[in-house]
């Protein structure tokens, strides 16, 4: 119920933002008549009635369960990681998009397959490092020799392993 | 019209069989692995088909498709965790038989119905698409954006337990697509200044971060372990057996026909739908949760049917109808392939090579499902902890090819972080993707349709295509928003009477 009354008050934090910024928009000579802040500001509107219409009928059902006297459902257990856990998660994807033009591809892939490793609760002990490595090493050869694709060199080593 | 000839070119003068079989192969690996659905095997796929020739691009995502669908049934019957949503039917009599010491039979059943399901489906995508794509030729901007509407409607209104949700994670998903250059006046719009963003968010990123980045942050931290036995073998059924499989693969298949030309139908609807069906015509249908063999053939030869069927609306209006078809799309337009008519007609070669390569991955599936089956159990054996590690790796290592820029990456893991809330707060992902693919298409024929019309809203009343499909969208948003207040009725006079 709470849920549902935060998710319609970001939908219509969302639609106000998104509509002041369609005020950055330039206007253009070659404009049509709809122009191109035209969808933009409907599509605003149209998701700020959808978050209202939210709150209204999460209102209603909790108005109609209390004149009913219905107890209180329980809220239903969470899916799957915590926020906190799932947030780490992704810091350590962006750590290492952050260590990638500086470390360079090989070296920022072992530590981020590592990272990953560790932090989802891989034991401390060789095969750690050695699946680090090795999955670099994997992920070299296919992206950088077998496809080509041009992955960062890094400045610390100057271009050494690319 | 194709000719043998045209065949026999791509057969020999393309990849097209390493492409398919490649495709396949990884299709089977990624289904196998529990959390890794079909669309999220694709859409870690995808970004490696960028610099691909599109034709083969376009099979190898069709192939790994197939693929998934079979290799989803692999854990289901061997630990009863379904690898992909479309093989939870298949849990039921496969976990059962593999209890009785019977797994190799029951694989070898899901590997042929499989087989079969996905050869039926590939005539009937073969059979239809083209014609229904004629339909199109009478479409003007205004049938367009109707057309549009229509698809968000039915995904919005389909996807998940609430209407509001489906359509403010479709609106959103427009709202991401407007990011970029104007496609009427070229003005940019959205970008602040980030020349990365001139272009607007390309769909594969949106797709990576909501379906694979959400699925491994919503895994972070899982204890459960999964091992499978290693000395198992696949046991393909004789003649006696695929004779009395016949009726429930023949349900199957008939069932994922329809339920691949519904949008949001499927291959889980397909699959339990095809399992109740089995088991009401069935001989023997006191079998069915006791080690039914048919219980196993039906809804593994309803999902790989749809996996066929499911593109023949993708391919003859661009209206994906489900995660793994929205993946395909998402495929074709990063290729600058519009499906329709016009893909018949300027890009045959494109139609072709998917039309060959799913066959060629159809009939290799029987041997690669056979060998790959210890590299499978070595995968989900492998341990949690490394797979994500090694999953997180390929997905930003995949995303870099794009535009060689960390700017996608760092938007992937906003996305992922934006579809794990989504999914927090029970929102369905699906209709955002579809909004971020069916943008462009809407805004653009929407603001023709009113150049056309010099600002007059009538023109979307006077075409009888826009009208009909605006009025089937109205349907399914009103039946949705019935199916919702009578759900909830419901509820509240259960609550009241207990």
């Amino acid at each position: 119920m709470k849920r549902d009354f935060l998710s319609g008050g970001v939908l219509i934090a969302l639609a106000a933002a998104y509509y002041i910024a369609t005020g950055t928009i330039a206007e253009s000579t070659l404009s049509d008549e709809i122009g191109a802040t035209g969808l933009p500001r409907l599509l605003a509107m149209l998701l700020a009635f959808i978050g209202l219409a939210l709150i209204a009928r999460t209102a209603f059902v909790a108005l109609a369960a209390r004149r009913a006297n219905v107890p209180q459902i329980p809220a239903e257990e969470e899916e799957g990681a915590p926020l906190p856990r799932a947030v780490g998660l992704l810091l350590i994807g962006g750590a290492y998009v952050l260590l990638l033009p500086f470390l360079g591809y090989f070296l920022s892939v072992a530590l981020l397959i590592g990272a990953v490793a560790f932090y989802e609760g891989a034991a401390r002990s060789w095969v750690l490092p050695t699946a680090a490595l090795g999955g670099a090493t994997l992920y070299w050869a296919i992206f950088v020799k077998l496809l080509g694709v041009h992955q960062p060199a890094g400045s610390l080593f100057q271009g050494w392993l690319s | 019209m194709t000719t043998f000839w045209d065949i026999l070119h791509l057969l020999t003068a393309t990849p097209l069989v390493p492409v398919a079989i490649l495709g396949l192969t990884w299709g089977i690996l990624g289904g196998a692995l529990p959390g890794i659905s079909a669309s999220i095997t694709m859409a870690l796929v995808l970004p490696f088909t960028y610099t691909m020739d599109p034709a083969m691009a376009i099979a190898l995502l069709a192939c790994v498709y197939i693929g998934a669908e079979y290799g989803g049934s692999i854990p289901a019957i061997l630990i009863r965790t379904p690898g992909t949503n479309s093989s939870a039917a298949t849990v039921i009599d496969g976990y059962e038989l593999n209890r009785q010491g019977r797994a190799g039979e029951a694989l070898g059943i899901s590997l042929m119905s499989g087989v079969v399901g996905s050869l039926f489906g590939l005539a009937m995508l073969a059979l239809l698409t083209e014609p229904l794509s004629w339909l199109a030729l009478a479409f003007k901007p205004t049938s367009y954006f109707a057309l549009g509407i229509l698809g968000l409607s039915v995904i919005a209104s389909m996807g998940g337990d609430s209407l509001l949700k489906g359509l403010a994670s479709a609106v959103v998903g427009l709202m991401i697509a407007t990011v970029g250059t104007d496609p009427i006046s070229g003005v940019t719009r959205f970008t602040f200044d980030v020349a990365d963003l001139l272009s607007g968010v390309e769909p594969v990123v949106v797709m990576v971060g909501l379906f694979a980045l959400t699925e491994l942050m919503s895994q972070s931290g899982s204890t459960s372990v999964t091992q499978l036995g290693g000395s198992i073998r696949i046991r393909l059924p004789g003649w006696a057996m695929m004779r009395k499989l016949r009726r429930s693969q023949a349900i199957g298949c008939f069932l994922g026909l329809f339920e691949g030309l519904t949008p949001g139908g499927g291959g889980s609807v397909a699959a339990f739908m095809s399992y109740n069906e089995a088991r009401r015509w069935s001989k023997t249908p006191e079998q069915f949760g006791k080690g039914s063999e048919e219980g196993i053939a039906a809804p593994e030869a309803a999902n790989n049917t749809v996996a066929s069927t499911a593109l023949i609306p993708l391919l003859s209006f661009g209206i994906p109808s489900s995660n793994s078809t929205a993946v395909l799309l998402g495929g074709l337009l990063m290729h600058g392939l519009l499906p329709g008519p016009r893909l018949f007609e300027q890009n045959p070669q494109v139609i072709d090579s998917l039309y060959v390569g799913s066959l060629i991955a159809i009939i290799a599936q029987i041997g690669v499902g056979v060998l790959i089956l210890p590299a499978c159990i070595w995968l989900v054996n492998r341990p949690r902890p490394y797979r994500a590690g090694f999953i997180l790796a390929l997905i930003l290592s995949g995303l870099f090819t794009l535009n060689n820029s960390p700017f996608d990456l760092g938007l992937a893991l906003a996305l992922g972080l934006m579809g794990y809330l989504m999914r927090l707060a029970r929102f369905p992902v699906l209709p955002m993707i579809l909004g971020v693919v069916l943008g462009h298409m809407v805004e653009s024929s929407y603001r023709r349709s009113l150049v056309l019309s010099g600002g007059d809203f009538h023109i979307f009343i006077e075409d009888p295509i826009a009208v009909g499909l605006l009025g089937a969208a109205l349907f399914f948003i009103v039946f949705s928003l019935a199916r919702e207040y009578r759900d909830a009725r419901r509820t509240q006079l259960q609550e009241t009477h207990s």
